[in-house]
C-alpha cells in the first residue's frame, strides 16, 4: 500500500476497498498507486453530499471518487477525496491516467469541480453556453423549457404570456 | 486543434463546414479543417468530429460529444430505487438488459442480496442474447458503411428473432427493463424456451452466412486489414475495454476475469486477436457471437428450477393472489408502491461486460428510498477517446471504418 501519511481514512463499502486522501494529496496518492500496479482508472466521478443526513458530518460537500484497478492482480481500489469551496478545486490527474481527461471534463461540466492543470477544461456534455452544473443537488429537475414543445413555442413567440 | 484565432472561414461560405487554418502540411498544401457530423449516418448516432486534414491524411482529430445527452443520471436520482431501472435501459440503447444487470447487481451488492440460481441463469441468457443483438446491429451498419450493402438485411433478420424473444419474455421489444434488483421481471415462458432452443440451433448457421459474406470479401478486407492500428500498450493506457482491448491482443473479459451472475459456471472462450486493426475487431465480434450461442446452449440445458425473485417482501411486491387473503401483503404492497424500499447508506460499483466493453454502474445511497448518485461507467465514452490514436495519420475514408469497428453507441457516450 502507499505511504500511510497519505491515507486519511480507509475501509470497505459493500465489499469494495476504499481509502480517503486529503484533496491536496490526490495526485501524489494516485501516482504512488499507479506505480504500485493500479494502472487503470476505471472511472472518476463526483458525489454531491448536500443535505446528506446519512452521516452526522461530511468532510466536504463534494466527494471525488476515483475507481482504480490492477488488471494483473485483479484488485480494485476506490480513492475518495472531499473538496469544498466555490468553485471547488482539485488537481487534475489527466497526465497520470489518459482516460481521466474526458472524465474530468464531464465532472467539471456536471458538478463544476475545477481540475487544476487539466489541458482543456471545457464543457463536454452540456452546450458550451450552459449556465449551472446540472448534477449538483441544488440544481432543479424540470426547470428547463423543453425545446420544440408548445411551451417553448410560446416562450419564443409571446414570452409575456408564457 | 487549431485555435480560433488562426481559423478563418472562407468569406462568403458561412455555414460551409470546411475552414482554412493557414498552416502548411508536409507536401506544401494547406491544412484544412473539416467538420464531420454531427448528423452523419456513419457516426452511429450523433457524433461530431473536427478533423484537420493534410491532403487526405488526418493530422488532428477532436471528437465533440454531448448531442445525445439526456440527463439519465440526474433522472435516476429523482426516481425510487426500483423505478430507476427504466432509465438504465436507455443509455446504451443496443444492450438494455446488460445495463439493467449492472444496475441491479450494484443495488443488490449494496443491500447484500443474492438472487436465486434461476434468476441468475435467466440474466445470463438475456445478457448473451443482447450481446448477439448488439453485435448484429454493429455488423449490419458497419457492413453498409464499408460497402457490404446486404449485411444489414441478414443481420436484422436474426436480430428481429431476438427482439421477438425479448417481447415474449418481458412484453417489450427493446427497452425490456427485464432484470431488476431482486431478480427478474417474470419467469421465462415455455414459448420463450422453445424460441431460444430454435435460435440456438439455427444461429451458428447464420453466423457462417455472415462470415461467407465478409471474412474473405476482398473489398471488406482491404478496407479493414491494417487500418486503425491500436497497440496493446496504447489500448491499456487509454483504458479501452471490450473488443477494442481484446482486438489488441489483451485477454481481458470481465465475464472470465471478474465473474458475476454465475458466469464462472459456463464454459466459453474469450475471443482474442492480436491483429490490433479493424479486421481483428471484426473477427473478435464474430467469435463472441459464436461463444454467446455456446453460453446460451448451456444456459438453456442447465436452467435450474425454482423462484426467479428473492423472497423478500420488503423489496419486491407479494404475489397477486396473496393480496386477497393477507393483510400483511396489502401493507407491503402499499408501502412498496408509495414509498419504495430504502437501501443502506454506502456505495458500490459493479462492472459487467457488454458488447462494447466494461459497462459499470456506481451507486451511492444515503439510506433513503432514492439513489443519491447513479453513475454509469460506459465503455463507449472511454473507447471513443482512443479514436484519435487510431485515426491519426490515416486516410479520412478509413476513419469511417475505424468509427465503425470501435462500435461506440452515442447514447452510451452522452448518457
Amino acid at each position: 500500500m502507499i505511504a500511510d501519511n497519505l491515507i486519511a481514512d480507509r475501509g470497505q463499502s459493500a465489499g469494495d476497498d476504499w481509502i480517503t486522501v486529503e484533496a491536496a494529496n490526490v495526485k501524489a496518492a494516485l501516482g504512488a498507486l499507479k506505480d504500485e500496479g493500479f494502472r487503470l482508472l476505471v472511472f472518476l466521478t463526483c458525489v454531491d453530499h448536500l443535505a446528506d443526513n446519512s452521516r452526522p458530518e461530511w468532510p466536504g460537500r463534494y466527494e471525488l471518487v476515483y475507481q482504480l484497478r490492477d488488471m494483473e492482480k485483479l484488485r480494485d481500489l476506490r480513492v475518495r477525496a472531499f473538496v469544498d469551496g466555490d468553485p471547488p478545486e482539485i488537481d487534475s490527474v489527466a497526465d497520470l491516467f489518459p482516460p481521466a481527461n474526458w472524465d474530468e471534463r464531464e465532472t467539471y461540466d456536471l458538478f463544476g469541480i475545477r481540475f487544476n492543470g487539466h489541458p482543456e477544461l471545457t464543457r463536454i456534455l452540456m452546450p458550451d453556453d450552459w449556465v449551472g452544473h446540472p448534477l449538483r443537488r441544488d440544481y432543479p429537475v424540470g426547470g428547463e423549457v423543453v425545446e420544440f414543445s408548445e411551451e417553448h413555442e410560446l416562450w419564443q413567440t409571446a414570452p409575456d404570456k408564457a | 486543434m487549431s485555435d480560433t484565432t488562426t481559423t478563418q472561414p472562407v468569406p462568403g461560405t458561412e455555414g460551409v463546414t470546411i475552414s482554412r487554418t493557414g498552416e502548411h502540411g508536409a507536401f506544401g498544401g494547406e491544412i484544412l479543417t473539416v467538420n464531420f457530423g454531427p448528423h452523419h449516418p456513419s457516426t452511429h448516432g450523433v457524433l461530431r468530429l473536427i478533423v484537420d486534414l493534410d491532403g487526405e491524411r488526418i493530422k488532428r482529430l477532436k471528437p465533440v460529444i454531448g448531442y445525445l445527452h439526456t440527463g439519465i443520471e440526474k433522472q435516476a436520482e429523482t426516481l425510487r430505487w426500483q423505478q430507476a431501472v427504466v432509465v438504465t435501459d436507455r443509455h446504451d440503447y443496443l444492450s438494455p438488459p446488460i445495463n439493467n444487470l449492472a444496475y441491479a447487481l450494484a443495488v443488490e451488492k449494496l443491500m447484500g442480496v443474492e438472487v436465486p440460481p434461476r434468476a441468475q441463469a435467466l440474466r445470463v441468457i438475456m445478457s448473451e442474447l443482447t450481446r448477439i443483438a448488439s453485435h448484429l446491429v454493429w455488423l449490419g451498419t458497419s457492413g453498409i458503411e464499408l460497402g457490404a450493402m446486404s449485411m444489414l438485411m441478414y443481420c436484422f433478420r436474426e436480430r428481429d428473432t431476438i427482439l421477438d424473444m425479448n417481447e415474449e419474455i418481458s412484453g417489450f421489444r427493446m427497452h425490456t427493463s427485464y432484470i431488476r434488483p431482486g431478480g427478474v421481471m417474470a419467469d421465462a415462458t415455455p414459448r420463450f424456451l422453445e424460441m431460444l432452443a430454435k435460435f440456438v440451433r439455427e444461429m451458428p448457421k447464420h453466423i457462417d452466412e455472415y462470415e461467407d459474406l465478409l471474412t474473405m470479401n476482398p473489398i471488406f478486407r482491404s478496407r479493414t486489414i491494417g487500418i486503425g492500428y491500436l497497440s496493446a500498450a496504447d489500448a491499456k493506457v487509454l483504458g479501452a475495454s471490450g473488443p477494442m482491448l481484446r482486438g489488441s491482443g489483451v485477454s481481458w473479459d470481465l465475464r472470465k476475469n471478474m465473474p458475476y451472475s454465475g458466469y464462472e459456471n459456463y464454459d466459453f472462450e474469450v475471443a482474442v486477436d492480436d491483429a490490433c486493426d479493424c479486421y481483428g475487431r471484426y473477427k473478435i465480434r464474430i467469435k463472441e457471437m459464436r461463444e454467446a450461442v455456446r453460453i446460451l446452449d448451456q444456459g438453456l440445458n442447465r436452467l435450474p428450477d425454482g423462484p426467479v425473485n428473492v423472497d423478500d417482501r420488503k423489496m419486491l411486491p407479494p404475489p397477486r393472489e396473496e393480496l386477497e387473503t393477507s393483510m400483511e401483503a396489502v401493507i407491503h404492497h402499499f408501502k412498496l408502491f408509495t414509498e419504495g424500499y430504502s437501501v443502506p447508506a454506502g456505495d458500490a460499483y459493479v462492472a459487467v461486460e457488454s458488447g462494447r466493453g466494461e459497462n459499470g454502474c456506481y451507486v451511492v445511497s444515503d439510506g433513503t428510498h432514492k439513489p443519491r448518485r447513479v453513475k454509469f461507467r460506459s465503455a463507449s465514452f472511454v473507447n471513443l477517446q482512443a479514436l484519435e490514436r487510431m485515426a491519426m495519420n490515416g486516410m479520412i475514408a478509413d476513419m469511417i471504418a475505424i468509427i465503425g469497428t470501435a462500435d461506440t453507441v452515442l447514447g452510451d457516450v452522452d448518457r
